[in-house]
């Protein structure tokens, strides 16, 4: 695999690990971080999580990676995966990695 | 082959039908893509029939279930819905099941990939005789689904229907005949299931039909509910469910109870994940005129095949292929570059799901 894949995947595999973790933590799941894909819905279908969940989610991805969800935008939370772009976005606006 | 109650009304509004294990659904009514933007921009309609109902008293129903089910019968709480799987001995997929706690009953939903007398064969428990009834023959299902769904049932069965959580069941009446209404869509729009007798089934989809045509909305088929349910990233057993069946590497986890000790395929089921995952499915898209992306293709990875594509469809959101493969899991990471069909085929990347943000998901219905 050439080293700019390898980077993306090292990046990625690491704000997933992170999050899953915490999440799994913070929310009392019943699952191993493995057991969750990271196009698993977070609200409604999926996980089922609901609103006061969210607000776990927002303080998870706060207390990880020092990035704040904006309150109008819920439509981050539609997966792991949304989750884990939005990080990434954000650590790239911010010139580094958290 | 079993056939809607509603197949005579299907067939004058023009519907084209095909049969999907030895059941007769309506495909499409002429534009698949048509009908994919109702449910985005409006309501559609769709005879949801080919599902088998029962209903089960709570005692046996609720350790029947469980003993059948992946997911935790008895943690359903009143008035709400469990969504699981049904496997077979193998711990492969055979139905995709709701399961409600409704009032002294539980309402089982099965959309089955196996026909209807082997199915039947796996709710026999251990050769024991099922306690359930089968609904089936003598109710309809409808699928009402769309961003402005909710006004049609407001309208129709008042303005509780608002109150209703996703995931939840309750019983109204219509021309003085019970209606089991479920909120539990898989479009990512508003959807609704109403199981309802058949003797007021032909009036129920009319009601529900002027509602969706007062909205410019349409009646939909299964071609448009495969690629909605792909666009909004909800399983369809129909599509990677059947061809895929181990509900691991589909990342169907979240509806099992990995604690309970016995259901229908868990041994099988418990070994692989003991083993350990090799595959894992993700989402695909690629440019507007790309062809390739589409069930069955190979997927390469800087020259070597390193996966097939699952299921495909052209978004109507984002106007281009989106589709499901099967990755190793080294690999199996959004925001990858692959190619499609040869190994300078077409370029698609794997990316994150679901890639569209639903309308629904701007309207707060507890706040209307």
């Amino acid at each position: 695999m050439s080293e700019a894949i390898d980077r993306t995947i090292a990046r990625r595999r690491q704000v997933i690990d992170t999050f899953k973790q915490e999440l799994i933590r913070r929310l009392n799941l019943p699952f191993l971080p493995e057991d969750l894909h990271e196009d698993v819905s977070l609200l409604g279908s999926g996980l089922g999580l609901d609103s006061l969940d969210a607000l776990e989610i927002v303080l998870c991805v706060e207390t990880c990676f020092n990035i704040k969800i904006p309150d109008d935008n819920i439509s981050v939370l539609r997966s792991i995966n949304t989750v884990v772009d939005f990080v990434i976005v954000q650590q790239d606006a911010k010139g580094g990695r958290a | 082959m079993r056939s809607s109650p509603l197949r005579e009304k299907l067939a004058a509004a023009g519907a084209v039908f095909r049969e999907r294990h030895g059941v007769e659904v309506a495909a499409h009514f002429g534009n698949p893509r048509a009908e994919c933007g109702a449910v985005r921009d409006a309501a559609a309609l769709a005879d949801f029939s080919f599902a088998r109902v029962f209903t089960l008293p709570e005692t046996p129903g609720i350790d029947y279930l469980d003993a059948l089910l992946a997911g935790n019968v008895p943690k359903i709480r009143f008035g709400r819905v469990l969504h699981t799987f049904l496997a077979d001995n193998n711990g492969l997929l055979a139905a995709d099941c709701f399961v409600a706690n409704n009032d002294q009953e539980f309402v089982f939903i099965c959309e089955s990939i196996v026909p209807d007398a082997q199915l039947n064969a796996l709710l026999s428990l251990e050769g024991k005789e099922s306690p359930a009834k089968d609904l089936t023959a003598d109710h309809v299902v409808l699928s009402l689904d769309g961003f402005r769904a909710w006004e049609i049932v407001k309208k129709i069965f008042g303005p509780d229907i608002i109150g209703l959580p996703y995931l939840s069941i309750e019983n109204y009446q219509f021309l003085g005949e019970p209606v089991r209404f479920i909120r539990a869509g898989k479009t990512s729009e508003f959807g609704y299931l109403l199981v309802a007798p058949v003797k007021i089934a032909a009036e129920l989809f009319d009601a529900l039909k002027a509602g969706v045509d007062e909205r410019s909305g349409r009646l939909a088929g299964a071609d448009a509910h495969d690629a909605l349910r792909l666009e909004g990233r909800f399983f369809n057993i129909f599509r990677e469910g059947e061809i895929v069946r181990d509900p691991l590497p589909l990342g169907l986890q979240w509806m099992m109870d990995m604690e309970k000790e016995n259901f229908s395929g868990c041994a099988a089921i418990k070994e692989r994940r003991a083993a350990g995952l090799k595959q894992k499915i993700i989402g695909f898209a690629a440019d507007a005129d790309c062809a390739a992306l589409r069930s069955g293709a190979r997927i390469f990875h800087e020259g070597r095949a390193v996966g097939a594509v699952v299921t495909g469809c052209v978004s109507h959101v984002l106007n281009q292929p989106l589709a499901l493969g099967l990755l190793p899991l080294e690999l199996a990471f959004s925001g990858l570059p692959f190619r499609v069909g040869a190994p300078d085929g077409a370029v698609a990347r794997s990316i994150s799901m679901p890639p569209i943000v639903p309308k629904s998901l701007t309207v707060k219905l507890d706040e209307m």
